[in-house]
């Protein structure tokens, strides 16, 4: 059975009925399931959409590598201080279009989990993030796609000793300086300094129970009212919804999940994700490439006061 | 009188030359009681153990340029509440205060002075202010000072003390980052020095800014990182010695290009601003 959210709770014994009915009464009850989850799903605070971003069984970076490139090639290590697996980086073709794929992984089960740390960028992570750029800019000249699904950047006496504070700029300045379209899309977690790192692009796209926020709510909650259960007024009191952060022209668009999330069609989502990339491909590839990095700069330059 | 009631309090007050007499201060480091105004002679750093307090902004610019040559840029930009940010009270209630107690309008104080008859640039968090946090009008001003050094030719040199993003203004406070880099990466194309020192603490995205000098200096007893102790625990559940994020192991570590005792910042300083601006352009 699927791992319940504390908002879909009352659906629990439904769900464990469902297990026992066959036929034309679990139809039924299918059905009855479905119109209640529409109806809580109408009405998700902020903090649900970020307890919904971070379910694991939402399409993942991988996921939608293998779904929707081909002939994936992947590129490995920072040449510095190893590989990180927390991000995925690789060239490959999507619909006939050469692309570089750059996203950070949060893994599903708990062996993928450890292997990636969970999603949380180190600095060998954030130095391979720059080195893909560079590839994709300078080399192969391919327009640049990130998946961003991350809690945040790593701390840990490791990420200390390797430099994350040096290493953090890097993927920054690559972005700035690459000279090919590059799309961002939230597809979970956008967690603070790991998310920004994937998030220098031309336009940024969210799916619609996705979350971006300097902070995440517990640590917001703990540092601001120490207090982590206040974590729900943090959350709203933050702005990190799609539909928010659309309304202050920080993102472009957004993709709107099956109505009760990602993570109960993840084949409808990356079909829906496809198109929507389709799309944005098509557009982004019409602006001359010697227009991209002025505007890029100048995207930006307009967050200010 | 022990005015240090906290264990951590890190600021140094400001009191009458009156009470000054008969003030002693518990070192937060050594314990021991220093007379206030051997602790103020000294550049607030203890004189028994070399702990090194917080200083004002004033002092710290007193410190770091010539007499009266410091002249703020930039310091009328006001603040701005986008989210019109709640926690339990007002964002833009909070600001108003802090505006009030400090007099100042940001974290960041911007100007332009001499450093040994040498003209900068120069850029002063306060950690007074929210922590010396990063938000809309921090980046403002640090875009603004490396557009007017480039403009003008001057090297800049920036003291950092920063907790991070400004939690209050959100996901803006992580795009000020984007802006700043931008700004610093044009400004160093164009053949500008920019010169970082780093101060007791240097966190979040202000630490990755403060990296981008090409020559980083941290002041004895700085702790650097991408985040705090407290934050790491909180994050997590993590705790790691502070040692890691101590500036002589960064400087160890291959990250800094020196560590100094507060009394040698602006000669160390000044000899680079001094090469740099006496070179023979090749
Ligand atoms: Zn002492």
């Amino acid at each position: 059975m699927m791992t319940l959210l504390s908002f879909e709770r009352e659906l629990a014994t439904l769900y464990k009925e469902l297990e026992e009915k066959t036929g034309l009464e679990k139809k039924e009850l299918k059905n009855l399931i479905e119109e209640r989850l529409k109806v809580i799903y109408k009405s998700l605070t902020p903090y649900n959409i970020v307890e919904v971003a971070r379910h694991l069984d939402r399409p993942q970076t991988l996921d939608y590598i293998k779904e929707l490139l081909t002939n994936f090639v992947e590129i490995k290590g920072d040449r510095i201080s190893g590989e990180d697996r927390s991000i995925i980086a690789g060239i490959g073709k999507f619909n006939g279009l050469s692309l570089t794929v750059i996203g950070s992984n949060k893994g599903h089960t708990i062996i993928e989990r450890l292997k990636s740390n969970s999603g949380m960028i180190g600095p060998s992570g954030f130095r391979k993030i720059a080195r893909a750029v560079d590839i994709a800019s300078n080399t192969f000249k391919t327009p640049i796609l990130t998946f961003i699904d991350t809690p945040g950047a790593r701390v840990s006496p490791e990420t200390e000793k390797e430099g994350s504070v040096a290493a953090l700029s890097e993927p920054i300045k690559a972005f700035l300086k690459a000279k090919v379209p590059v799309l961002s899309v939230v597809i979970g977690e956008g967690g603070s300094l790991g998310a920004l790192s994937l998030l220098v692009s031309d336009r940024i796209l969210m799916l619609s129970y996705s979350y971006l926020s300097v902070i995440s709510p517990e640590v917001g909650a703990s540092v601001l009212f120490k207090d982590r259960s206040m974590k729900k007024d943090i959350a709203k009191a933050l702005k990190i919804t799609s539909e928010e952060l659309l309304n202050f022209n920080v993102i472009n668009g957004i993709i709107e999940e099956p109505f009760t999330g990602a993570h109960r069609n993840p084949e409808l989502t990356i079909q829906t994700v496809k198109e929507a990339l389709q799309k944005e491909f098509e557009l982004l590839l019409k602006e001359p490439s010697e227009n991209l990095l002025k505007r890029r700069a100048e995207k930006f330059e307009k967050f200010k006061i | 009188m022990d005015i240090f009631k906290r264990k951590n309090r890190i600021y140094v007050p400001v009191i009458t030359e009156e009470i000054a007499k008969e003030t002693l201060i518990r070192c937060s480091s050594c314990g021991r009681l220093i007379n206030y105004k051997d602790l103020k002679n000294n550049l607030n750093v203890c004189p028994y153990c070399g702990h090194h307090f917080r200083m004002s902004i004033q002092e710290r610019i007193n410190l770091l340029t010539d007499t009266d040559t410091f002249k703020a840029i930039n310091s009328d930009i006001e603040p701005l509440d986008v989210l019109n940010f709640y926690d339990g009270a007002y964002y833009k209630n909070q600001l108003a205060k802090v505006r009030q107690e400090t007099g100042f309008n940001s974290a960041l104080i911007t100007g332009k002075a001499k450093i040994d008859g040498v003209d900068v640039a120069i850029g002063a968090f306060s950690f007074e202010f929210i922590g010396g946090s990063l938000g809309f009008t921090e980046g403002e001003k640090i875009v603004k000072l490396f557009t007017y050094a480039k403009k003008n030719q001057l090297p800049v040199v920036v003291k950092f003390s920063s907790g991070g993003e400004r939690i209050q203004e959100g996901v803006f406070s992580m795009l000020q980052i984007v802006r700043i880099i931008q700004a610093v990466d044009v400004f160093k194309e164009d053949g500008g020095l920019f010169i970082s020192i780093l101060t007791n603490p240097v966190y979040g995205g202000a630490s990755a800014i403060g990296m981008l000098g090409q020559f980083v200096f941290a002041e004895k007893d700085a702790m650097i990182g991408l985040t705090s102790p407290r934050i790491t625990q909180l994050a997590f559940g993590m705790n790691f010695s502070r040692e890691l994020q101590s500036a002589e192991k960064l400087l160890e570590n291959g990250f800094l290009d020196g560590v100094f005792e507060r009394k040698d910042l602006k000669s160390t300083i000044s000899k680079v601003l001094k090469i740099y601006t006496n070179r023979s352009l090749i």
